[in-house]
């Protein structure tokens, strides 16, 4: 990894994590954030309140997207060629394609997801999971 | 060299179900454009067929596969996406052509016509072309994209009907789903990162050289087991078979009969070609230090399928033992027979040679032979719910008597999947148990016990279908079976449909050298680098 720091991401990041010795280093940060927010998805997922667990999953399945993102190796300053030409290493666009797709799928499947939970709540008169299950 | 057959087929799909929404309308139009467009599916898919394994091949007169490719905007393999048609993607996807044809035609019949205005025609078509897609694509980003695809519709057609025990079932098969996605998505970013390629043909090339390219493939092992549980997630698996039982009992009967035959087709043919073409070659190196060095992924892989297999044929056989609807049964006796596709698979993982191919050709057989079989049975379900108003064992009884022919096929569906000969179900069991009889030769661990669970498993087959044919066939005539009525077309097509099976097996020839083409073109990753052709990066 060289030494060049993504600019704009640890700035918002570093408030919400504890790394204030690691900003050098996005993809340390980016660690954190990502067991933070798999964590956190995780914790939604297991509630018995089906708004929750739909937020939980798109929770999930945005740490899904950041991590691809890390994945890419975040080396240069932006993923683009030449514009201007004055650049060193540039980030793998790659992964930022890749990830475009996941968040338009993931937007796709969070709005069904959520007109779901709403039917549900029609047809049951709860969207306690546990109250759901029962009938 | 793109060759624009390849992608016929996602086209012909994509195509019909936008032209099926811009005429909703027109019921009528709809409707024709929909049977039409599953017409040219079926064509474009034959013609496909036709191209990468000629007739020369399933009649044994000579003639050799190809493998077919097609570089989407003609970027150069590792860099754009390629779609790549071999044997397997072509067997597969004439095994779906084979049930979705039915299951449309049935669907007009059965869906009412208010549903099939609003959505389902557009549904099933996107369904298809997501299933086409994942048959055909070579990356396994867009594999994850055409997964996406293909469960996006089946989420609105699990909840189609909308009440109280569907809304509940699409909840819990959406929301596994989409944790399913997410961790799929994780698994494709960690192989990027240490493979630095997604091309699968681009991956297994990399992970048989990896000391030239200066990889270590230990990390793939882990991030494929992930990629692995995904697609057993869709495959209905043990232990990821939970969904299954709920979901199908949800579903229109059409769409679980696509469902069952095909859908959880694309699991297996996801597993399949990720553990023999592109870890075909994938070995581990030695600085791991578990005293597993030199150890295929394949070789560990096996006993993790084998497991599965065990635990998807006890409890699939089981749970549907002591079922009391039609359409329960059938959905867990589909977890168990695909225990026994996944047992054929687990012998193949562990085998060498001979053993593999035969192990896939079983596995191949097999799903072929559950796929129509199964998709018959959900149709007479729909069928008999059609006809009396109920698929409860309680409310049936007799059916044999008022309805024969309605019992006829389900009779033919159900001795196809316990395996009686000459139809295809007793060539599956039947290279089950031969694949499970080589591995005994060869000596490998665990194939007595292969063969014990796959005795067990057919023992249990043929105790819940006598059980079922017992309960909703056999008998006096209950009231609500007295009170039923013909459905006419349904039943004639119900009927063409299980003397495609019989058919199928008394000409049993070609469709074995097609799967055994198909396994060959599994296991031949070289052949399969070579034709999509990578270029070199370093």
């Amino acid at each position: 990894m060289s030494g060049t720091v993504l600019r704009t991401v640890p700035s918002t990041i570093a408030s919400t994590s504890a790394g204030g010795e690691a900003s050098g280093q996005p993809q340390v940060i980016l660690a954190v954030v990502l067991g933070l927010l798999f964590a956190l998805g995780t914790f939604l997922v297991l509630r018995k309140d089906v708004v929750r667990v739909v937020w939980g999953v798109t929770i999930i399945s945005q740490a899904a997207n950041v991590y691809l993102v890390t994945m890419g190796g975040l080396r240069g300053s932006v993923p683009i060629l030449s514009h201007g030409g004055a650049h060193g290493a540039v980030t793998d666009p790659l992964v930022q394609a890749l990830v475009l797709t996941a968040i338009v799928i993931g937007f796709g499947t969070t709005a069904f997801a959520l007109v779901l939970t709403y039917r549900v709540y029609e047809e049951h008169g709860t969207i306690d999971l546990s109250e759901v299950n029962e009938r | 060299m793109s060759e624009h057959v390849v992608v016929a087929p996602l086209v012909v799909a994509l195509v019909t179900a936008i032209l099926t929404l811009g005429v909703r309308r027109y019921p009528r139009t709809q409707r024709t454009i929909s049977l039409l467009g599953i017409g040219a599916y079926a064509v474009a898919v034959i013609t496909l067929a036709s191209r990468v394994v000629p007739l020369g091949v399933l009649t044994g007169g000579g003639g050799t596969t190809e493998t077919l490719t097609y570089q989407l905007s003609n970027w150069p393999a590792p860099f754009g996406i390629s779609l790549v048609a071999d044997a397997l993607s072509v067997f597969m996807l004439v095994l779906a052509v084979l049930v979705v044809v039915p299951a449309l035609v049935f669907s007009v019949l059965y869906i009412e016509e208010f549903g099939q205005r609003i959505s389902y025609h557009a549904l099933f078509h996107f369904m298809l072309a997501g299933v086409s897609g994942s048959f055909l694509t070579g990356d396994i980003f867009n594999l994850f994209v055409w997964f996406e695809v293909m469960l996006m519709p089946s989420y609105v057609l699990v909840v189609f009907y909308g009440r109280a025990k569907h809304t509940r079932a699409a909840l819990q098969y959406t929301v596994l789903n989409l944790l399913g996605s997410a961790v799929m998505l994780v698994a494709i970013g960690g192989i990027y990162a240490t493979m630095g390629t997604l091309n699968m043909a681009d991956l297994a090339r990399r992970l048989a050289h990896a000391g030239e390219y200066g990889i270590n493939p230990a990390p793939v092992l882990g991030l494929g087991a992930i990629l692995f549980a995904v697609f057993a997630l869709k495959a209905g698996i043990v232990p990821f078979q939970f969904w299954v039982p709920a979901a199908y009992r949800a579903a229109p009967a059409p769409i679980a009969a696509v469902m069952a035959g095909v859908t959880k087709k694309v699991g297996i043919y996801a597993i399949i070609r990720l553990l023999f073409t592109v870890f075909g070659a994938a070995t581990l190196e030695s600085e791991l230090g578990f005293g597993m060095a030199g150890t295929s992924f394949l070789g560990l892989f096996g006993p993790v399928l084998f497991l599965m297999a065990i635990g998807s044929i006890f409890l699939g056989g089981l749970g549907a033992v002591s079922r009391n609807d039609l359409d329960n049964v059938l959905a867990y006796s589909s977890i168990g027979q695909v225990g026994f596709i996944v047992l054929a698979l687990a012998l193949a993982a562990t085998g060498e040679g001979t053993v593999r191919t035969v192990g896939l050709i079983a596995a191949l057989i097999y799903s072929l032979n559950h796929a129509i079989a199964k998709s018959l049975l959900f149709l007479v379900s729909g069928t008999v719910y059609e006809a009396v108003g109920s698929i409860r064992f309680d409310a049936l009884g007799g059916l044999s008597t008022k309805r024969p022919v309605i019992a006829g096929s389900f009779f033919l569906g159900g001795i196809a999947l316990v395996g009686i000969p000459p139809l295809t179900g007793f060539f599956g069991k039947l290279l089950v148990f031969d694949t499970a009889g080589k591995a005994i030769v060869a000596g490998e661990p665990f194939a007595e016990v292969a063969l014990a669970v796959a005795l067990a498993g057919a023992i249990l087959t043929i105790a819940y279908f006598s059980r079922a044919w017992n309960r909703a066939f056999w008998g006096t005539p209950s009231e609500p079976v007295t009170r039923s009525y013909q459905p006419t077309t349904m039943v004639v097509l119900v009927g063409a449909f299980a003397l495609l099976v019989v058919v199928l097996g008394i000409g049993f020839d070609p469709v074995y050298r097609a799967a055994d083409a198909a396994a060959h073109a599994a296991t031949e990753w070289e052949t399969y680098v070579e034709a999509v052709g990578p270029e070199v990066i370093e």
